[in-house]
């Protein structure tokens, strides 16, 4: 008991001494949250396919732990193979400049008394292609991140699922896209057509 | 403006009749900015707005890309490979424009590559990945080629005292193209955003914008202007008022003439310089001093914004020192500006705080876009025969710097982008000095005194043989000596008649 009380008292030190300027750090966050995401197999589409997310309080951690949560955040996050020379989806602990997580899936009030909370999202149609995890952010009353739990493993290797995003493409803007090119083309033919015709008549003169 | 011989509008057997002052060459001696009068004000608007216009289409991907960047999944070194692409391009096509200058006439050599580019703008509403994203960007910055026509327009239809300020004026006011792109792609996007489409549509449908807006102005060059003040050069070709010179002669003057290569060098280092600047700097303020995305495209469209009095205002201080001091005056003006533009580009590279940061970038990019129109003050006058090519060698050299910067000191992760500023800020001023070795034998250079007995009809009249004399081919370098003799400066008039010269 003295233990829990002694740990629960420096992790809330600890998130003081980062909260103080305003800077949450990712490493001073604990994971006590479980969460997972199940959808269909395979590569996911966008703006089709679904992913049930569930999050709930991790029952091992002691009791008390989740006084201060307010609110849960889901979010989609880039696992690191698809962070790779893309600098605007890099990862920092600095969790106001982290730009890992930046697709919102849900937010919800949190419920205490170790509920399974569950949330079922059609994947966005602004999603990129890439490899993604979950991850769910409990955030205090002052809106600050306190605690997170993840779907994939700490070095974020395990338990990734894939995303293909929409092309944007539509055949009409296809047409639409060679129409126009070709009548550039033409016009140019056009008006060397209609130069050589007023020089020809120049001549005539 | 007193010692040109301003011939009134209505003389020459009252055949021809201009709206403005012009010389003997009918070039206008006035640069009047709010007339649209034919045929010189007329191609000045037409070809500023043509030239903005592939600016805005060669710069339209830019402040889209965090949108493109991941519908189409590029990376970091991807994106900057298309930039590089996007500049790289219209190397070769500014010496081929020079060419077709020359040989066709600004006119129908501008209307044909904008109408011939435009497919490439619509085509990047297609784009599918990385490759053919760089391929649109590559061959929709050929366009930047417009700027030859641009400048050689501008010569062929302004005299000497102002062709310093149309040069100017048409090539920043173009120039604002890249800094007026980041305000109207990102305000397209969001307008088609609301009309309903995807973000990964909307950027697509986005890209007509630009398109259509080059198509329309290649069809207004094409049926209002006119590429002399006599007239168009099929016409002029035809009744022989204008001889059709031959490619190999053209080139063979203008690649043998130092100082064209100089100027490309020096050039590369004022225009290159805003080429990179245009594509590092949102990213710079972005990552070094945190501020949002929205903000450093602000910044970056400010520096291009600059264009619109600076590279003008280094064109009209050309024109103005002339007056005094001839073309040394333009020289020393031109070195003096740029190696200015070299320390506060050092200067910028170290300064830590963003408020000060974002004062200095300003006072560069003005003396950085001023020697770019000092540079094209100096241009008119290398070469009469071959001002096609030698302009656009100069653009080209532009476009080169471009390249050889971004590669050296903004590619990869050898040096922090602060860094790579300053040291660009170096390569400035060793590059600017070489302008110390440009001499004209009939004025001078910024060191040594005019050669002695050498006229402006000597050095013009060099790029033709005597058999070419004979047969008369170098009459309009013969008016043009005449027309530029003030170049000396104030002490010159114009007393001496052609007839005491060979």
């Amino acid at each position: 008991m003295a233990i829990n009380r002694f740990l629960f008292a420096s992790v809330f030190v600890c998130c003081l001494v980062a909260t103080c300027d305003g800077i949450v750090s990712f490493n001073s966050l604990k994971p006590t949250l479980t969460v997972t995401a199940t959808h269909k197999g395979g590569v996911l589409k966008a703006g089709v396919d679904n992913v049930t997310v569930t999050w709930m309080l991790d029952p091992s951690v002691p009791a008390g732990t989740d006084s201060s949560y307010k609110t849960i955040k889901v979010k989609l996050c880039y696992a690191p193979v698809s962070q790779v020379d893309r600098g605007w989806r890099k990862t920092k602990d600095d969790l106001s400049k982290d730009k890992t997580c930046s697709h919102k899936i849900v937010a919800k009030p949190y419920v205490a008394g170790g509920a399974v909370a569950t949330a079922t999202w059609t994947v966005q149609r602004d999603v990129p292609t890439a490899k993604y995890f979950v991850r769910a952010y409990a955030h205090d009353a002052a809106d600050m991140e306190v605690a997170y739990g993840q779907t994939t493993s700490a070095d974020k290797k395990t338990n990734l699922f894939d995303i293909e995003a929409v092309t944007g493409r539509h055949v009409s803007l296809d047409i639409a896209s060679v129409c126009f090119s070709a009548f550039s083309v033409v016009s140019l033919f056009g008006f060397f057509f209609l130069e050589r015709r007023k020089t020809k008549i120049a001549e005539a003169k | 403006m007193e010692n040109v011989p301003a011939y009134s509008a209505t003389e020459e057997s009252g055949r021809k009749k201009f709206a403005l002052p012009v010389d003997s060459e009918h070039k206008a001696t006035e640069f009047r900015l709010f007339s649209v009068a034919a045929p010189h004000m007329r191609a000045f608007h037409l070809s500023w707005i043509s030239f903005f216009a592939c600016f805005v289409s060669t710069f339209a991907a830019p402040p889209l890309l965090p949108i493109i960047r991941d519908d189409l999944d590029l990376t970091a070194t991807e994106i900057g490979n298309a930039g590089i692409a996007a500049v790289s391009g219209a190397v070769f096509a500014r010496v081929a424009m020079g060419s077709a200058c020359d040989l066709f006439g600004p006119r129908l050599a501008s209307a044909a590559l904008t109408l011939l580019t435009a497919p490439a703008v619509y085509c990047s509403s297609i784009a599918s990945g990385p490759t053919t994203f760089l391929l649109v960007r590559f061959f929709t910055g050929f366009s930047l080629a417009t700027f030859v026509s641009t400048q050689f327009w501008m010569s062929s239809l302004f005299s000497a005292p102002v062709v310093g300020t149309a040069n100017g004026v048409a090539g920043g006011w173009g120039n604002l193209g890249g800094g007026a792109t980041q305000l109207i792609m990102p305000i397209g996007f969001e307008l088609i955003l609301k009309m309903g489409s995807d973000k990964f549509t909307a950027w697509r449908i986005a890209f007509f914008i630009p398109g259509l807006f080059q198509m329309l102005c290649a069809y207004g060059i094409f049926f209002l202007g006119q590429d002399l003040p006599d007239g168009n050069y099929a016409q002029l070709h035809k009744s022989g008022d204008k001889h059709k010179d031959k490619f190999s002669k053209v080139l063979y003057h203008a690649v043998t003439n130092y100082r064209g290569w100089i100027l490309a060098l020096t050039y590369g280092y004022c225009f290159g310089v805003e080429l990179a600047i245009d594509n590092i700097i949102a990213q710079y303020f972005y990552d070094r001093f945190n501020v949002s995305l929205h903000t450093a495209g602000i910044i970056a469209a400010s520096f291009g914004l600059a264009n619109f009095f600076s590279r003008p205002g280094g064109g009209m201080l050309s024109d103005i020192v002339a007056r005094r001091y001839g073309m040394r005056g333009r020289l020393w003006a031109l070195w003096s500006v740029q190696t200015l533009g070299g320390i506060f580009c050092i200067i910028l590279g170290k300064v830590g705080t963003l408020g000060v940061s974002v004062a200095v970038m300003l006072i560069f990019s003005v003396f950085v876009q001023a020697a770019c129109g000092l540079t094209f003050g100096v241009v008119p006058f290398v070469s009469r025969r071959s001002l096609g090519i030698i302009s656009g060698m100069t653009g080209a050299g532009g476009n080169v710097g471009a390249v050889i910067t971004q590669v050296i000191f903004f590619r990869g992760s050898r040096y922090t982008t602060e860094k790579g500023i300053m040291l660009m800020g170096v390569m400035i001023i060793a590059c600017t000095s070489v302008i110390t070795l440009i001499h004209f034998p009939q004025w001078g250079g910024m060191f040594t005194k005019p050669s002695k007995g050498k006229t402006e009809e000597d050095y013009y009249l060099s790029e033709w043989s005597e058999a070419e004399k004979e047969k008369g081919f170098h009459k309009a370098s013969l008016k043009f000596s005449e027309n530029s003799r003030h170049e000396g400066g104030r002490r010159v008039g114009i007393t001496e008649s052609p007839d005491t010269h060979k």
